[in-house]
C-alpha cells in the first residue's frame, strides 16, 4: 500500500517536473515592514529547498520564476523574522515581515570583527539606533546614558558640549585614566583634548569639553560596549577600562534614500540655587554684625534695588537646533552613506555655546572576492566659553561671583561702570561674563581606508589604514572691564595644538565549518602612533581692547610669554583569537594580544594579555528544548587580563624641562629642572576580570535579558606614589597596589503588549562596589580640592577609592551644654563636631569616612508605547548611594569672609538665642574652629531619580512617490528630578575624575525640543 | 589564482616584517620638548641653567610665595596679622597658634628648599665631568654649596633638624639628621662658600652669590644658634673685609625698586614684575586698605592699575606705638587714608595700620611688583654684632656705637652707655630696635625666639602659645611621604 502510494507520488512529481521544464510560472509581490508598511529593499525571496532566489528591488518588489505553484517561499531580511509561505497557486503574494525585536541573530560588532549575538561568549552590550536616547545628544556617549548596565556616564556639568566621564564597571585606576577606549569604525581614537588650557586669567571647568563632540551622533548606527575581559583583551593595554565600539551608518542596497532630521528647542535651567535676597542679606548681615561677626563699619545701610546676580547669568529660553541630512543607498557592489550635520546650542549661561558642522562619506565597493571601502568624517566645532570654574578671587568665574556678590549692589555704579564689591577681590559677575571672552575652533578629520580579500575559500585578509587629525586653536581675551584686564592693559592668549594618530593594521581571518565543528581564527598585527604638538602665546599691555587676540604684536614686548611642546608615543601589537563552536551548544573563545608601548620602561616594553571564555547554549540541549517557555538560554563564563597604559609620556626616563624662572643680572632668566625620578621598570596596569553571565529569552523571546556577575581586580596600579619629599620630588610613577571592582548587572526587556497598542519595557540594574585592596605601603593618599577646601577624599586600603573624609557635625552647641567636655574655644551657636578620639580637642585626627563617590546601585527604566502613528518614549534613570561634596554649601557655612552672599536656608534658620537651632550654627564666627569644611553637612547624598526624557512622536502615514515618511515629535529632557541634594544637579561632577566636587557648576538645562523627520 | 595567493602571502609577510624589524625604533621613546640629561649636564649651558633654578628655589618667590614665606615669620608675632579673603582661614591658624601639620604655607617653606638642595646636588655631581673651565668648576661648586646651605639654614630654623641630603643617590627614605650634624654641615658649607665665592661686586652677574652673603649667613647662623663668640668673630671679619657696605641714607627710600642697587643690601630675594608672577613681590596688593585712593602721610596716590586685594596685612596699633615719635622708620606705615569717596578713614585705633615698606612699583605688571626683599642687609650686621657683643660682655661702647649708627639713620638720638644698666636691658633695647628696623622683613619670629620672648610675648597677647611652637610642625605630606621622618613634639 505504502509502496504503491510512493510510486504514484513519484509519478506525479515526475509529471510536474516535466511540465515545469516546459512552462515556468512567475510570482510577483511586495515585501513590506508589517509595522511601518515601508517597503523592504534587498529582502531575499527563495523557493524552499532550491537555490532559486531573488531579492526585492528598491520599492520592495520582487519577481521569482518558479516551476511549481504548490511550493513554499522563504522570505528573509536582516533584522526581521523570516517567514515561509505556501504559494498555493497564487501568482501575486505580498508579504509583511515583523521586525525581529529579540534580534538574537543580530550581528554585533566586536573587536577586530563581527559575530552573531548568539555566538558571543563575552559580556557585550549592543545598542542600536532605535534604542538611543532621545533628545539632545551632543556626543556619542550621551546616546547610551543609562542604557547599559554596569556603565556610569557622568556629565561634568550642564555646559554645552561639556566633558563626560564614562566608567565601565567602576573605576580601577588612580592615575592612568578610567576612560574606556573608543573605537570608531575600527579606528582606536585618542580622546584627549588638543588644547587643554583655558588662556590666562580665564577660569574653566576642570574637565575640558568633550573631544568626541566632533563625531556626529546622527551618523552612528550602533554602539557596542565591551565589558568583560573576553571581549576587551583583544585591545590589550588599552582594554582595562572597557571598550566602546562606535559603528557608523552604511548604505544599504536599494535606491537613494534621503533623510532629513531637524529639531529646534529651548533650554532653561532645571534648578536654581536659593540665595539670600537683597533684603534678607541686609537683615542677616546686619544682625550678624550686631552679634559680633564683623566690624560695625561693614553694616549695610540703605541700598537701591539690589541685584539678583544669578538670574543675570542665566540665558532664558536658550535656543538649540540640529539639522541632519543624509543620502544613502547602493547596489550589490557599491554602497554609500553620506551626511551633513549642523548643530548649534546656546548654553543656559550667557555667552556660552557650542556649534558643530560635520560631514561624512562612507563608501564600500565589492568586486567578487575583493572589497574595499572608506569611512571619512570631517568636522568643525566652535566652542564659546563663559568664564566659569574653580578659580578664586580676580580669576573667579561667573557662578562663583554671582553666588558670592552682595545682592545689595546694583549692576552699575554711579559712573555707569560695573559696580565692584569692596569686600572681596572678585569682579562684577557681568564684567566677567562680558569682559572675559574665549572662543575655540576645532577641526577634526577621522578617516579609514580598508581592503578585504577573501581567498582559498576560508581565508579573509584585511588591511586597515587610518588617520585621525585634530587641530584646535583657542583665543582668550581679558579686557579692561575686569580687575586683571585693567591691571595688565588687557591679556590675550592664543593656545593651539595638533594631535594626530596613524593606524596600520593587518588581520587574517580563517573561518571553517566541519560537521559540528565551527572554527573562526583571527591573527593580526597593528601599529599606531600618536603625536602631540602644542604652542601658546600670551601678551598683555595693549593700547586698546579693540584688537583682542588678533594683533598680539601690539602688546608690551617685554611681557610676551611663549611656550611650545611636542611628544609622541606608539603602540605595536600582535593579536590572535580563536572561536570554536561545537554543535551550536558549546562555544569557546581564546584571545591573546601582545602589546608594546613606548611609554613603558626599557625593562618592560611588551605585555601579554590573554583571555578565555566558555559559553553553553542550554537552549540546544534536549532537556531545555522541551520547555516551551524558554526560547533561548546561554550560560557564559570568561576570564582575562587587560591593561591600562594611559599615563603621560616619558614617565620612565629622567628628562629636563623648563624650570622656575630666576632673577639673575636684573632680568628674568629661564632655567631647567629635572622632571621626575625615573622608573625604568614602569609597565601597564593589569586588570584581571572574571565574569559569569546568563542570557535568556522567554515566551518566544517576548522577554529577553541577561544577568552578569563580575569581579575585576586591577593590580600594578600606576600610582604617583608619594616619595620622600626630601628628594625634591613629590611623587614617582610606580606600579603598586590594587583595586577591586565587583558588581552585578541585570538587563530585562519585555514586550508587554504587541499589536495595535504596543508597549515595551527595558530595565537596567547595576550593583557596584569598589574597594582599594592594597596601596603598596602608603597609608593614605589625600586628594581633591576646590577653592579653600582641600584634602576632600582619601584613598586608603579597604575603602572605596576617593572616599570622602571629614568631620561629623552632631549639632550645635546650646546655652545649657556642658562646655567642660571640650578644650576647644566654642560658644553656644557653634557647630558641635564629634570628638572621635575623645581627647577633648577636635582636630585632623577626628576625621572619618563620610561616604563613597560611587553609587552602589544604578537603575534605568525605558518604556516605549506606540499606537497607530503615535509613539511615546519615557525614560527614567537614577543612582543611589553616591555622595558629592557640595562646595557651595562650604562657602555658605565657611565663607572666606563675612560679607558674601550665600545659600539662604541655613542663614535664615541660623542659631540665635531665641532660635536655638540644633541644625544651623550662629554664623558669628564660622572659622572659629578652624577649617573643617569637609563634613557630613557639605558631603551630601547625591542619590537621585530623574525623569530623564519623554518623547512623543507621530508618524504620518504618507507614502507616495516623493515622500516616504514624515514624522514629528516633541521631546522633553530633564523634566523632573527627585533628590535631597541641594546644588544644581546631583548627577554631575564638575571636578571630573574620581573626587566628586560640585562647585560653581554650569547649571543643567531642562530642554523642550520640537522636531521633524522626513524621508524621501 | 595561485599567483594571487602568493602575492597576498608575500604582502602579509612583508608588512609583518616591516613591523617586526621596525619595532625597536617604533617603540623607542622619542623626546622632543624635553632634554636628556646625559649630554645636557656636561655642558656649561646645561649646568648654568640648572644652577639658575637652584637660585630660584632658594629665593622662593613664585606666585605669592614672596609674602607667604615672609608671613609665617610675622603672623604670630606682635608686628602683624592678616585677615580677609580665603587665606584668612589658614592664617588665622598661625595667628591663634592652632598649628597643625596639614595647614597651608608649611609645604611652601619645605618643598622649594629641598628642590634647591636637589638641584645643588645635581650641579655638584656633574661639575667634574663637565666641560666647565677649572675656575668655573670651583665657582659653580661654591655657589651650589652656598645655596644648599642657605636652604638648610631656612629649614633648620623653621622645622628644626631635617634630613640631610647631600647627593641624589642617597636612599629615597632618609630620617632627620642629628641637630649637631646639621649644624656642623651648615657651618662647614657656609665657610667653604665664603672662602671660594667671589668678593661682592666681583660676581659674574648681579644676584649671584658672593663672599659677603655667605659670611652674613654664617654670622646669622651663629647668632641664631647663640654661638655669640663665633657670631662676634664673623661679624668683625665681615666689617673688616667688606668695606663697600654702608647704611643707605634714607630709610624710607631704601626699599624702593629704583634704589635696589644700594650699598646696604647684602643678600636679597630678588623680584622682577612679570605677567607670570614667577618672581613677584606681592606685598603691595595686601597693603592697600579698602577703596584706597591716597595717603597724605606718605604722599602715596593709588595708581588705577595697581591691585587692591581683600587679603589684608594689618599692623597692630601696639607695635606702632612702640616707635619713638621722631623715628623716621615708621613713616612707611600709614595711620589713615583717603578713600575713593574722598572720605578720611582712620586705620590707627582699629589695629589696621598698613605698611608700605615695599613701596608700590610704578612699573608693576598686574599684581606683580619688583621690590627685592632683603634677607641680609648691613643694618643687620651692625645690630647682630651689637647683640653678640652684649651677650658676651654686656653693654659696651662698641656695641652701643653700632646701634647708634642705625638709630642715627632713623633720626633718633644716640644711646648712651651710662643709661643702660644691664645686659638684659640692652638685650631688650636691641630687640625693640630690631623690631623697628626689620619689621616686614621676616626676622621677628627668630628675634623673639632667640631672646626667649616668643612664647611669653604671644601669651601676653592672649594667644595659646606653647614651647613646642618654637618649631613649626613638619608638613603632613612630608610625614606621609617618608615614615622615617619623625614629627616635631606635640604636633
Amino acid at each position: 500500500m505504502n509502496r504503491n502510494l510512493a510510486k504514484i507520488w513519484l509519478a506525479v512529481l515526475l509529471l510536474l517536473f516535466s511540465i515545469n521544464a516546459l512552462a515556468q510560472d512567475i510570482i510577483t509581490g511586495k515585501v513590506i515592514d508589517a509595522k511601518t508598511k515601508e517597503a523592504l529593499p534587498g529582502a531575499t525571496v527563495k523557493l524552499e529547498g532550491t537555490t532559486i532566489a531573488t531579492s526585492t528591488n528598491q520599492d520592495g518588489d520582487y519577481s521569482l520564476s518558479i516551476s511549481n505553484l504548490n511550493g513554499k517561499i522563504h522570505i528573509s531580511y536582516i533584522g526581521y523574522i523570516s517567514r515561509i509561505i505556501d504559494v498555493s497557486d497564487r501568482k501575486k503574494i505580498d508579504i509583511e515581515l515583523d521586525p525581529d525585536v529579540s534580534s538574537l541573530d543580530d550581528v554585533v560588532v566586536i573587536g577586530y570583527g563581527t559575530a552573531k549575538k548568539s555566538d558571543i561568549t563575552g559580556s557585550v552590550a549592543s545598542i542600536s539606533e532605535k534604542d538611543f536616547n532621545k533628545g539632545v545628544n551632543v556626543s556619542a556617549e550621551q546616546l547610551i546614558v543609562g542604557k547599559v548596565a554596569g556603565v556610569q556616564i557622568v556629565q561634568s556639568s550642564g555646559e554645552p558640549g561639556g566633558g563626560i566621564s564614562v566608567n565601565i564597571r567602576g573605576m580601577g585606576s588612580l592615575n592612568a585614566g578610567n576612560s574606556p577606549l573608543y573605537v570608531v569604525d575600527g579606528f582606536p581614537i585618542d580622546n584627549s583634548s588638543t588644547v587643554s588650557g583655558t588662556g590666562a586669567n580665564f577660569t574653566g571647568m576642570r574637565t575640558a569639553r568633550n573631544p568626541l563632540n566632533s563625531i556626529n551622533p546622527s551618523d552612528i548606527a550602533s554602539i557596542e560596549v565591551l565589558k568583560d575581559a573576553s571581549a576587551t583583551a583583544i585591545y590589550g593595554s588599552r582594554g582595562a577600562n572597557g571598550v566602546v565600539l562606535i559603528s557608523t551608518k552604511r548604505g544599504k542596497e536599494g535606491g537613494l534614500k534621503i533623510n532629513y532630521d531637524q529639531y529646534y528647542g529651548v533650554q532653561n535651567i532645571m534648578n536654581d540655587l536659593d540665595l539670600l535676597s537683597a533684603n534678607d542679606y541686609k537683615t542677616v548681615m546686619n544682625s550678624l554684625i550686631d552679634a559680633g561677626a564683623g566690624a560695625a563699619s561693614l553694616k549695610i545701610g540703605e541700598f537701591s534695588g539690589g541685584t539678583d546676580w544669578l538670574s543675570q547669568m542665566y540665558q532664558k529660553d536658550a535656543p538649540i537646533q540640529n539639522h541632519n541630512i543624509s543620502f544613502s543607498g547602493g547596489n550589490q557592489s557599491t554602497k554609500y552613506h553620506t551626511s551633513l550635520n549642523y548643530f548649534d546650542q546656546d548654553g543656559v549661561l550667557i555667552n556660552s555655546g557650542n556649534k558643530r558642522y560635520s560631514a561624512r562619506i562612507n563608501l564600500e565597493h565589492t568586486n567578487k572576492n575583493f572589497k574595499f571601502g572608506t569611512n571619512i568624517t570631517s568636522s568643525y566645532v566652535s566652542d564659546k566659553y563663559v568664564a566659569n570654574g574653580f578659580d578664586l578671587n580676580e580669576r573667579a568665574g561667573i557662578i562663583y561671583a554671582a553666588t558670592t556678590y552682595e545682592p545689595t549692589l546694583s549692576i552699575f555704579d554711579k559712573d555707569n561702570n560695573y559696580s565692584l564689591s569692596k569686600n572681596m577681590n572678585i569682579d562684577n559677575p557681568l564684567a566677567i561674563a562680558n569682559g572675559k571672552t574665549s572662543l575655540s575652533q576645532l577641526y577634526r578629520t577621522l578617516g579609514t581606508i580598508y581592503g578585504e580579500l577573501k581567498f582559498l575559500k576560508d581565508f579573509t585578509a584585511r588591511l586597515n589604514l587610518g588617520a585621525d587629525i585634530t587641530s584646535q586653536r583657542r583665543d582668550t581675551y581679558v579686557d579692561r572691564q575686569t580687575i586683571e584686564g585693567r591691571a595688565n592693559g588687557g591679556i590675550a592668549s592664543i593656545l593651539s595644538g595638533t594631535n594626530n594618530s596613524f593606524l596600520s593594521e593587518l588581520t587574517l581571518n580563517y573561518a571553517k565549518k566541519i560537521d559540528k565543528h565551527d572554527f573562526n581564527v583571527l591573527l593580526g598585527t597593528t601599529g599606531q602612533q600618536f603625536n602631540f604638538f602644542d604652542q601658546s602665546s600670551q601678551g598683555s599691555g595693549f593700547p586698546s581692547d579693540a584688537t583682542k587676540t588678533d594683533n598680539m604684536s601690539l602688546g608690551d614686548p617685554t611681557r610676551f610669554i611663549v611656550t611650545s611642546g611636542r611628544s609622541r608615543n606608539s603602540l605595536l601589537s600582535y593579536l590572535g583569537r580563536v572561536n570554536y563552536n561545537l554543535s551550536e551548544k558549546y562555544l569557546f573563545t581564546a584571545s591573546l594580544r601582545i602589546d608594546g608601548s613606548s611609554r613603558f620602561g626599557e625593562n618592560n616594553k611588551y605585555g601579554i594579555f590573554p583571555s578565555f571564555a566558555f559559553a553553553w547554549r542550554l537552549e540546544n540541549e534536549e532537556l531545555i528544548k522541551d520547555l516551551d517557555y524558554i526560547s533561548s538560554l546561554k550560560l557564559r563564563s570568561s576570564w582575562g587580563q587587560t591593561g591600562n597604559q594611559a599615563i603621560g609620556n616619558y614617565q620612565s626616563m629622567t628628562t629636563y624641562t623648563s624650570g622656575q624662572k630666576s632673577v639673575i643680572g636684573n632680568q628674568q632668566v629661564s632655567t631647567t629642572t629635572p622632571n621626575r625620578v625615573p622608573n625604568p621598570n614602569l609597565k601597564w596596569e593589569t586588570s584581571e576580570q572574571l565574569n559569569f553571565g546568563l542570557d535568556y529569552g522567554l515566551y518566544n523571546n517576548r522577554i529577553t535579558g541577561s544577568f552578569d556577575w563580575f569581579v575585576k581586580t586591577t593590580r600594578d596600579m600606576l600610582l604617583n606614589l608619594p616619595i620622600p619629599r626630601t628628594t625634591g620630588f613629590t611623587t614617582m610613577m610606580t606600579n603598586v597596589g590594587s583595586v577591586r571592582n565587583g558588581g552585578f548587572e541585570v538587563l530585562l526587556n519585555s514586550r508587554n503588549l504587541t499589536g495595535l497598542l504596543s508597549w515595551e519595557t527595558t530595565l537596567n540594574l547595576t550593583w557596584l562596589n569598589n574597594k582599594v585592596l592594597d596601596l603598596g605601603g602608603v597609608e593614605n593618599i589625600f586628594s581633591g580640592s576646590a577653592g579653600g577646601t582641600s584634602n576632600v577624599a582619601i584613598i586608603k586600603e579597604s575603602l572605596p577609592m576617593y572616599s570622602f573624609f571629614g568631620y561629623i557635625i552632631d549639632g550645635v552647641w546650646q546655652v545649657g551644654d556642658d562646655f567642660s567636655t571640650t578644650k576647644d574655644k566654642v560658644k553656644p551657636g557653634d557647630f558641635k563636631y564629634r570628638d572621635l578620639n575623645g581627647d577633648m580637642v577636635v582636630n585632623a585626627s577626628d576625621r572619618q569616612v563620610l561616604g563613597s563617590p560611587f553609587p552602589n546601585f544604578m537603575a534605568s527604566l525605558t518604556n516605549n508605547f506606540s499606537y497607530k502613528g503615535f509613539n511615546l518614549n519615557v525614560f527614567f534613570d537614577g543612582v543611589w548611594g553616591a555622595k558629592m561634596l557640595n562646595n557651595n554649601l562650604v562657602d555658605t557655612y565657611f565663607p572666606a569672609n563675612l560679607m558674601r552672599n550665600r545659600l539662604s536656608e541655613p542663614l535664615l534658620n541660623r542659631w540665635t538665642s531665641s532660635n536655638p537651632s540644633n541644625e544651623h550654627p550662629s554664623f558669628i564666627n564660622p572659622l572659629g574652629q578652624g577649617k573643617k569644611e569637609v563634613n557630613n553637612y557639605t558631603v551630601e547624598d547625591a542619590s537621585f531619580l530623574r525623569l530623564n526624557t519623554v518623547k512623543l512622536g507621530y508618524d504620518f502615514s504618507i507614502n507616495n512617490s516623493v515622500v516616504k515618511g514624515l514624522g514629528v515629535f516633541v521631546t522633553g529632557q530633564n523634566l523632573a528630578m527627585w533628590t535631597k541634594y541641594k546644588g544644581y544637579d546631583p548627577s554631575i561632577n564638575p571636578n571630573g575624575g574620581g573626587v566628586r566636587i560640585d562647585w560653581n557648576a554650569f547649571p543643567t538645562a531642562r530642554t523642550i525640543l520640537f522636531g521633524v523627520n522626513l524621508n524621501l | 589564482m595561485k599567483k594571487k595567493i602568493k602575492n597576498i602571502l608575500l604582502g602579509t609577510l612583508v608588512t609583518s616584517t616591516v613591523f617586526l624589524t621596525g619595532c625597536n625604533d617604533f617603540l623607542k621613546e622619542e623626546v622632543f620638548s624635553q632634554l636628556a640629561p646625559e649630554n645636557y649636564l656636561k655642558t656649561k649651558e646645561g649646568l648654568t641653567s640648572v644652577l639658575y633654578e637652584t637660585y630660584a628655589k632658594a629665593a622662593n618667590m613664585n606666585s605669592n610665595n614672596s609674602i607667604y614665606v615672609l608671613g609665617p615669620q610675622e603672623f604670630m608675632t606682635d608686628v602683624l596679622y592678616q585677615s580677609g579673603d580665603n587665606v584668612e582661614a589658614t592664617i588665622r591658624n598661625f595667628r591663634e597658634f592652632n598649628w597643625e601639620p596639614s595647614m597651608d604655607f608649611l609645604t611652601q617653606n619645605w618643598d622649594s628648599y629641598y628642590q634647591c638642595i636637589r638641584n645643588a646636588n645635581i650641579v655638584l655631581e656633574n661639575i667634574q665631568n663637565s666641560n666647565l673651565p677649572a675656575s668655573d668648576k670651583t665657582l659653580f661648586e661654591a655657589e651650589a654649596r652656598f645655596l644648599r646651605a642657605v636652604s638648610y639654614y631656612k629649614l633648620y630654623f623653621f622645622f628644626g633638624s631635617v634630613p640631610l641630603r647631600t647627593s641624589t643617590t642617597q636612599e629615597l627614605s632618609l630620617p632627620r639628621a642629628s641637630e649637631e650634624e646639621l649644624k656642623q654641615f651648615i657651618i662647614a658649607e657656609l665657610k667653604f662658600a665664603s672662602e671660594n665665592l667671589p668678593n661682592p661686586g666681583a660676581e659674574l652677574q648681579k644676584y649671584r652669590a658672593h663672599k659677603a652673603a655667605a659670611s652674613g649667613y654664617l654670622m646669622k647662623f651663629y647668632l641664631n644658634t647663640k654661638n655669640w663668640g663665633e657670631a662676634s668673630a664673623v661679624s668683625s671679619q665681615f666689617l673688616n673685609s667688606f668695606k663697600k657696605y654702608a647704611l643707605f641714607a634714607e630709610y624710607k627710600d631704601l626699599f624702593k625698586v629704583e634704589n635696589e642697587n644700594n650699598s646696604e643690601y647684602i643678600w636679597v630675594r630678588p623680584a622682577i614684575p612679570s605677567a607670570d608672577r614667577l618672581t613677584a613681590n606681592s606685598w603691595s596688593n595686601v597693603s592697600f586698605p579698602d577703596n584706597f585712593k591716597s595717603s597724605p602721610e606718605t604722599g602715596l596716590m593709588f595708581k588705577s592699575t595697581w591691585l587692591n586685594w581683600p587679603n589684608e596685612y594689618r599692623i597692630y596699633d601696639k607695635f606702632y606705638e612702640t616707635f619713638e615719635v621722631k623715628d623716621k622708620r615708621k613713616d612707611l606705615m600709614i595711620t589713615y587714608y583717603i578713600n575713593t569717596s574722598d572720605q578720611r578713614v582712620e586705620l590707627k585705633g582699629n589695629d589696621n595700620i598698613r605698611s608700605f615698606k615695599y613701596w608700590p612699583d610704578q612699573n608693576h605688571v598686574g599684581a606683580s611688583h619688583g621690590n627685592d626683599i632683603p634677607e641680609i642687609r648691613f643694618a643687620d650686621i651692625l645690630l647682630s654684632r651689637a647683640e653678640a657683643l652684649n651677650e658676651l660682655n654686656g653693654p659696651t661702647a662698641e656695641a652701643i656705637q653700632l646701634v647708634n649708627q642705625v638709630r642715627t639713620r632713623a633720626g633718633l638720638s644716640a644711646l648712651k652707655l651710662e643709661n643702660i644698666p644691664s645686659k638684659e636691658a640692652f638685650r631688650d633695647i636691641l630687640l625693640t630696635e630690631r623690631g623697628h628696623e626689620f619689621y616686614n622683613e621676616g626676622h621677628r619670629r627668630m628675634d623673639l625666639i632667640r631672646t626667649g620672648k616668643f612664647v611669653s610675648n604671644a601669651q601676653e597677647r592672649g594667644k595659646n602659645a606653647q614651647s613646642h611652637h618654637l618649631l613649626f610642625p613638619i608638613p603632613q605630606v612630608v610625614i606621609d611621604s617618608d615614615p622615617a621622618i619623625q614629627q616635631n613634639p606635640n604636633y
